[in-house]
């Protein structure tokens, strides 16, 4: 071999060659590799047909649909999703007055428009028209349903099902979210006392389980409080959602911050910016960008702990789902509570999914 | 490169005017990085218009020197005098570092151009949010300048889309839009390949020809040789010898830059 080489024909680009592998040989090489991981593979596959078929059996061929009281759903083989089906009401609104059934359902018309919205949204600049959105939503969300005015009042005890969900979920972004950024930023505050109370809020919170916390704010909360500044128990459990969760969002957005360098941070000095301008311009708009499938981890928590008001006497879902089950309609096989159950996880499922597939979609953007 | 396009910089006219009196004055100005001493006993002095090229081996105190400068590093002796105005050891404001930071600009060695910003917009901010100058008249100013680095036609791009040399030439030219009386480089080439060096020399050559008051800290003998006025040479937090570049490269005093540039020069 000689030592040098000169290349007289410069080699052309070619395609690359085609994968020719007959689709049988595809399906073992990706199911059968070897012949221990093809007994734990058909293993785990068999476990998977005889599950998915008896919850088949259960959900769909030995089902109830129909009927509007325990009657309808006798023996404990099948599904009663006629207790589901006859509910409605319950599981959407609670005792919300018939009456005034359109204020809830433009809520939900609304919220689910601009979740289309959302997702449809053609270009990521406007990430802050969305947090706007998560911002206003609630509140006017609210003013429509009290009511007032015009609209007869509808106190927040009189709420319940999905809507109460809907409600704490939203109101908890508004808050927990600007606060935690608040929390986030008095950490690395120049000023020691804001950053040790920040810092002692942050961690304490993060030390106590939520249940702990919705417990405090509903018994231990009105006792600290001035006698006539009676809140109520929904206003209290919102609270303390969104108490624990700005210590959540607050270690999520202290993280975004530290990931913006610190030579951001000089250029922005360097061009003249004083510090607030810094931190508007240059630090938080990369800050937040770097975060938002966390935050929308965030997001995904607080749908699933809202199921968590329904222990302290709030009814959400799930506490419309176990009154129900209790109503004299509904007494009965103990079938008709699973029932309710499975409802609210795949309820859940479709919401959470939903949103932790957006997430992944806005991590491939980045 | 860019001879034709050379024409009257809109200097600040004072800062031509009172060449006598220095842009920078450094008197014995002593750093620490916990129990390191950083910079030991530094007195510099700078005119309106000079050229001065910082070298020396690294961790010598070089960088740290230009960033004491705009105060991105606060120093814990003696005093310094930017621009017009006095910075005490024991009394580094927020006010003092602002104010030094509108008549002084920077370039750095990892360009640290805002990535979520399009060119034009990291040209605008600092005139626009810094020192108050309206959109319209920020905007002309950014073209301007970006014509004078020859990339007006990426105004509307992000800097991740551009290669390391036209990063550091954008980063020049924001530092230009500022209007500064003194602009500070800090390894400007350090960081590009070699085959963009000479991109980012040659626009600062030009600037240098237009009389603009620059502290360079580079390796470049050569940017040095050309540009300079006086070449600085420092180790383990001094300076050891001033002169201007023909003393320095030529008939150098001290031992410890003779070794230096048998270093730097002998490959």
């Amino acid at each position: 071999m000689t030592a040098v080489f000169v290349r007289e024909s410069p080699v052309a680009p070619r395609v690359a060659p085609a994968r020719a592998l007959a689709p049988g040989e595809r399906l073992r090489r990706w199911l059968l590799p070897t012949p221990a991981i093809g007994v734990v593979s058909v293993l785990l596959l068999a476990v998977l047909l005889v599950t998915g078929a008896r919850f088949f059996d259960w959900a769909i061929v030995q089902a109830h649909w129909r009927g509007a009281s325990s009657a309808a759903c006798p023996g404990d083989g099948g599904a009663c999703w006629s207790f589901v089906v006859a509910r409605w009401k319950p599981w959407l609104v609670g005792n919300y007055p018939s009456d005034q059934l359109w204020r809830p359902l433009t809520c939900f018309a609304v919220f689910v428009l601009f979740w289309a919205w959302v997702v449809r949204r053609p270009h990521r600049a406007s990430l802050l028209r969305v947090l706007q959105g998560f911002i206003a939503m609630p509140v006017a969300f609210f003013l429509i349903l009290i009511g007032g005015g015009p609209l007869p009042v509808v106190v927040p005890t009189q709420w319940g099902g999905l809507l109460v969900t809907l409600v704490v979920t939203l109101a908890t972004f508004a808050t927990a979210l600007p606060l935690g950024l608040c929390l986030a930023l008095g950490r690395r505050s120049h000023w020691p006392v804001v950053r040790l109370l920040c810092g002692t809020f942050v961690e304490a919170m993060r030390a106590v389980p939520l249940l702990a916390v919705l417990f405090i704010a509903a018994t231990l909360l009105p006792l600290f409080l001035p006698r006539d500044l009676a809140i109520g128990l929904f206003a209290r459990a919102a609270t303390a959602f969104a108490l624990f969760n700005a210590a959540m969002a607050a270690e999520v957005f202290r993280g975004g911050l530290q990931a913006v360098g610190r030579g951001q941070i000089e250029a922005a000095t360097t061009v003249g910016l004083g510090d607030f301008a810094a931190l508007r311009l240059v630090v938080l708009p990369q800050a937040l960008t770097a975060v938002v499938p966390a935050v929308v981890n965030i997001m995904i928590a607080v749908i699933k702990e809202t199921t968590l008001l329904s222990v302290i006497g709030v009814s959400d879902l799930l506490g419309a789902i176990e009154i129900g089950a209790k109503s004299p309609d509904w007494v009965g096989e103990p079938n008709i509570l699973t029932s309710g159950y499975v409802f609210l996880a795949l309820a859940y499922l479709g919401v959470c999914y939903a949103l932790s597939r957006y997430s992944r979609r806005l991590e491939r953007a980045r | 490169m860019r001879a034709e396009s050379v024409e009257p910089v809109a200097l600040d006219a004072s800062s031509r005017s009172d060449a006598n009196v220095p842009i920078v004055r450094m008197s014995a100005i002593n750093k620490w990085y916990g129990s390191y001493h950083a910079l030991r006993d530094i007195d510099l002095r700078v005119a309106s218009g000079e050229r001065i090229v910082v070298c020396g081996p690294s961790g010598s105190g070089k960088s740290t020197l230009v960033r004491t400068i705009n105060l991105l590093e606060p120093f814990e002796h003696g005093q310094l005098h930017v621009c017009g105005i006095d910075v005490d050891a024991d009394d580094i404001t927020r006010t003092a570092r602002i104010a030094i930071n509108r008549r002084v600009a920077m370039v750095f060695q990892q360009f640290n151009l805002f990535p979520h910003m399009t060119v034009l917009q990291n040209l605008t901010v600092g005139p626009i949010f810094g020192s108050g100058v309206n959109r319209s008249e920020a905007r002309q100013r950014a073209l301007h300048y970006l014509e004078r680095v020859g990339l007006t036609d990426y105004a509307d791009r992000h800097p991740a889309q551009l290669s390391g040399g036209q990063q550091q030439r954008v980063a020049i030219a924001r530092a230009l839009c500022t209007r500064p009386r003194l602009v500070l480089f800090d390894e400007p080439t350090a960081a590009l390949d070699p085959e963009m060096v000479n991109e980012v020399l040659q626009t600062m050559e030009t600037l240098a020809g237009e009389g603009m008051t620059m502290i360079v800290v580079t390796h470049e003998m050569g940017f040095a040789r050309r540009v300079a006025d006086r070449v600085v040479f420092m180790d383990q937090g001094q300076i050891i010898e001033t002169a201007p570049p023909d003393r320095f490269f030529d008939a150098p005093q001290s031992a410890r830059l003779r070794t230096f540039l048998g270093q730097v020069l002998s490959h």
